[in-house]
């Protein structure tokens, strides 16, 4: 398929005929335990990259604790009945190998990736992980007292402070509402629970793994229904949220930062999944909108009037729901100024259709952009583990080229109307309250909060 | 072992510019670079942050795609850029579908002839610099710490001193005459190296480098200031005050052996000993063990791309019930016991191992996943433009891999000295007031 051509000085020289891209072969399987298995080969480094997750995380037990299922994958890494904290730490090292653990709202997720030649023994120290783990107390108790730490620091950060009351406004009573745990909230964690959530989350019915590197499939996939064909354990029953209410109309929540020499601005509305047949088109309108440095909102606030270094809009794609989000962090004397230009060039995408040249330039960055990852393992890996998170056909990477490619300017136009819901934006800014409170009240009924999420009188 | 070779061409043009190829048909993506040997260290005295300031203007227009072009040109042509600023050299890169390969090299051939830029430019991209600052270092718990806090503690010479996000009276002075004269002197063909990276035929990528680049005439060679350091002959350490955080924190620095020494190996292993993530002893001991401090990382900051003074950094934020000096205790515990009894043959094996995986996928690695071999690229830039040998990509491996235990304990007590240190306290704004 070629690229579209794009208005050029003539000087430039043009492109030359694309060369197809291949994203290679995937082998999948499942196993009699209900594991799901995709691999895929890439013989880029002797190594190779891989995930190990499980299709229930923090939403799911949001209602014992917030955040709980990241807090056990944490203590997962730091023992099993077969080994101690420090041996797990230096084999990895051994073998050359990266492991982290961690939990999202959807899920709950192992990855790792090491050198080809130790393949086996790696993978038999995330089997060991998966199944085995036995979260020491000691273990246990020091990772909470860790985690104390973390929840106070994040709370002195205007990025985590915008993002979480977004998410609490957007999703109000919904498991999706919290982002983080307070502070007595970690001290009220119970090693019972995590181990609760570990028998109940990490089982193969309720697993996906994904490997992509330096390795022969065939052989691979022997060895991994040698190594984890053993495993038992059914999927989980999830319990199932109430659709959030999506808030009408602008409010604006100040997050009152004393001293804050910039302010943090973060506006978002209900939007799509990833499975939403509007996906294509969303990423499209935000290409044009936020998405990229060619695209408007960065033309404007940043290389034409210098309010801000970083303003940029993008999709947020939970597996329930989804939200369209846009920040930038400005000088505190462009709030209302920056504020004015981002709902000036939501509405302009709203109102007017986009210019063919333009949408062709959008449709050029948005298909090249989305096959770089075909060069390195973990941009590999990165692709297929949202096709299987999201349970996205098999063609879809094959095919998103072409969806790219097909949109209209009225299409852009109607999923703008539909998606960046400028009149019901919710408005968060985190700064110093006394520079910028009487900018951010011009957009709608204002609210202020602490940085503890306490709220305060106006 | 299966060791990684990676097809390298090189060449140098009349100009003195040179080439860097490195064909990899694997996926239809190119990546484009272009190195300057300048950096923040030897930008001119008076202007400090101009280095990277620069590096935002050669954004604003170029003789024949002026504001705006170039963005536009990459990304509608599929791909994604941006331009980085380091101690002693500063890149521009590109990557993209690999049909718009001839697209990009005449792009950044444009701005290595002529920078087209005006006083507008320059007041817009001052402004944007400024609240990159604020983002980064001002407005953020622990900003710059501790990049922008140790230098001048630790440092006597002010090109390795100062402050290289740039002061903002200096950032304000900072005029168009500035930017032209820096371009002169420093953005000559014959003070650079053009690298492509992936899905390019090497006869190819140098046929349109000579076609592209042939033209564009030398300049005088740069003179550079001397960035040396006088003989350090005790500790020094500073105070800084932490506005938004709420932990203590502290970052300890020594300064390191000259790069591509035999001592220069061996400390990357040690590096590695106390650095490698969970098994390094610096977090085993201090966070994992001792239970002190919440985070303990470091290492020495771009390893293959410095050209003068340098340091191992630790950076330590420990929990409140522990005094700094208590903190320092325990890292000191973990110096001298490294000095003492060196490293194990069995661990530096170990080390070995994940030095060599780590170094893989650093050549295959990308930022953010949208840069391919961006990895290989700064190594490739950085083996040509301060040794002449692009190929060391190659073989420099060996190097760290012919590493033995005696070597680690020498480099352990010539270079982790108090002498040879310099220390950053920096407190939340609360204690201290609490305290005075």
């Amino acid at each position: 398929m070629a690229t579209r051509a794009a208005e050029v000085s003539a000087c430039v020289p043009a492109l030359t005929p694309e060369r197809n891209v291949t994203w290679p072969r995937r082998s999948k399987a499942r196993l009699a335990n209900g594991l799901e298995v995709v691999l895929a080969e890439s013989h880029s480094i002797p190594k190779f990259h891989g995930e190990l997750f499980f299709r229930s995380g923090n939403a799911a037990v949001a209602h014992r604790a917030p955040a709980l299922a990241d807090m056990t994958a944490t203590v997962v890494r730091t023992g099993t009945t077969k080994r101690a904290s420090r041996q797990i730490e230096e084999d990895l090292r051994s073998l050359g190998a990266d492991l982290g653990s961690s939990a999202g709202a959807d899920t709950s997720a192992i990855s790792f990736s090491g050198l080809s030649e130790f393949a086996e023994p790696l993978l038999a120290l995330v089997n060991e992980l998966a199944r085995d783990a036995s979260f020491p107390e000691a273990e246990f108790e020091r990772e909470r007292r860790q985690k104390l730490e973390e929840v106070k620091l994040e709370r002195t950060q205007p990025g985590f402070l915008s993002g979480e009351r977004l998410r609490k406004v957007l999703f109000g009573a919904h498991p999706y509402a919290d982002v983080a745990p307070t502070p007595q909230q970690v001290a009220a964690y119970k090693r019972e629970d995590l181990r609760g959530v570990y028998r109940e989350f990490y089982t193969p019915e309720n697993g996906v793994l994904l490997l992509v590197g330096d390795f022969d499939s065939a052989a691979m996939m022997a060895k991994i229904e040698k190594m984890f064909g053993a495993w038992s354990g059914k999927k989980p029953s999830a319990p199932q949220a109430a659709a959030p209410a999506n808030p009408r109309g602008r409010r604006v929540y100040l997050v009152h930062l004393p001293g804050s020499v910039q302010t943090q601005i973060l506006a978002g509305s209900h939007a799509i999944t990833r499975k939403h047949p509007d996906w294509v088109k969303l990423s499209l309108t935000n290409s044009l909108y936020g998405g990229a440095f060619n695209s408007r909102l960065v033309m404007n606030i940043r290389e034409d009037k210098g309010y801000t270094y970083s303003p940029r809009s993008g999709m947020n794609a939970l597996r329930q729901h989804g939200y369209f989000a846009v920040s930038a962090a400005v000088r505190n004397d462009v709030v209302a100024a920056s504020l004015a230009e981002m709902f000036y060039e939501l509405d302009r995408l709203r109102s007017l259709p986009v210019p063919e040249p333009e949408l062709a330039d959008a449709q050029n960055y948005l298909s090249g952009v989305f096959s770089m990852g075909i060069a390195t393992q973990d941009g590999l890996l990165s692709q297929f583990s949202t096709l299987a998170l999201n349970e996205l056909p098999d063609d879809y990477l094959e095919t998103y080229r072409g969806k790219v490619r097909a949109v209209t300017p009225d299409e852009l136009m109607q999923t703008a109307r539909k998606y960046l819901d400028s009149p019901n934006m919710q408005i968060v800014v985190v700064g110093d309250r006394a520079q910028i409170e009487s900018q951010a009240a011009l957009f709608g009924e204002l609210e202020v909060y602490d940085a503890q999420g306490n709220k305060l009188s106006a | 072992m299966n060791r990684l070779q990676i097809p390298v061409e090189h060449a140098k043009l009349p100009n003195g510019l040179q080439v860097v190829v490195a064909p990899d048909a694997t996926a239809p993506v190119v990546t484009v670079g272009v190195y300057y040997k300048i950096g923040f260290r030897l930008e001119p005295q008076g202007r400090s942050g101009f280095a990277h300031l620069f590096e935002h203007m050669m954004f604003q227009g170029s003789a024949n795609a002026p504001k705006m072009q170039h963005i536009k040109l990459i990304n509608s042509s599929g791909g994604t850029l941006n331009g980085s600023t380091h101690y002693d050299v500063t890149n521009y890169y590109e990557a993209v579908p690999s049909n718009a390969l001839e697209r990009v090299l005449w792009l950044e051939a444009d701005r290595m002839r002529a920078l087209k830029v005006d006083d507008e430019n320059l007041r817009n991209q001052r402004d944007v610099v400024k609240e990159e600052v604020r983002v980064n270092v001002l407005n953020q718990p622990y900003g710059g710490f501790p990049w922008l806090d140790l230098p001048p503690v630790a440092f006597r010479n002010w090109a390795n001193a100062h402050n290289f996000y740039g002061d903002f009276t200096d950032l304000d002075a900072a005029s168009l005459a500035d930017v032209q004269a820096f371009f002169k002197t420093y953005y000559v063909p014959n003070n650079a190296v053009l690298l492509m990276l992936g899905d390019v035929k090497a006869d190819e990528g140098l046929a349109l480098a000579r076609k592209h680049y042939g033209d564009i005439p030398a300049g005088p060679p740069p003179k550079f200031a001397d960035p040396s350091e006088p003989e350090q002959k005790e500790e020094r350490r500073g105070d800084v005050v932490e506005k938004f955080g709420t932990l203590p924190a502290l970052a300890i620095g020594y300064t390191m052996p000259k790069r591509r020494t035999q001592e220069w190996y061996a400390m990357a292993l040690l590096e590695q000993a106390l650095y490698g993530g969970r098994a390094g002893r610096m977090y085993r001991e201090l966070v994992l063990e001792k239970q002190i401090a919440v985070e303990a990382d470091g290492g020495i900051d771009d390893l293959f791309g410095y050209n003068g003074p340098t340091q191992m950094v630790t950076r330590i934020l420990h929990k409140p019930e522990y005094s700094s000096e208590a903190t320092l205790a325990a890292f000191d515990g973990v110096i001298r016991d490294v000095r003492q009894k060196g490293i194990g043959g069995s661990e530096l094996e170990q080390l070995k191992v994940k030095w060599r995986s780590d170094y893989y996928a650093t050549l295959e690695g990308g930022r953010g996943g949208y840069m391919p071999k961006y990895g290989l690229m700064h190594l490739l830039a950085c083996f040509t433009l301060f040794d002449s040998e692009p190929q060391l990509v190659n073989s420099i491996l060996d190097g760290f891999l012919a590493v033995q235990p005696e070597e680690v304990q020498a480099v352990a007590q010539k270079y982790l000295r108090n002498e040879n240190r310099a220390i950053i306290f920096r407190k939340p704004e609360a204690a201290v007031k609490e305290a005075a």
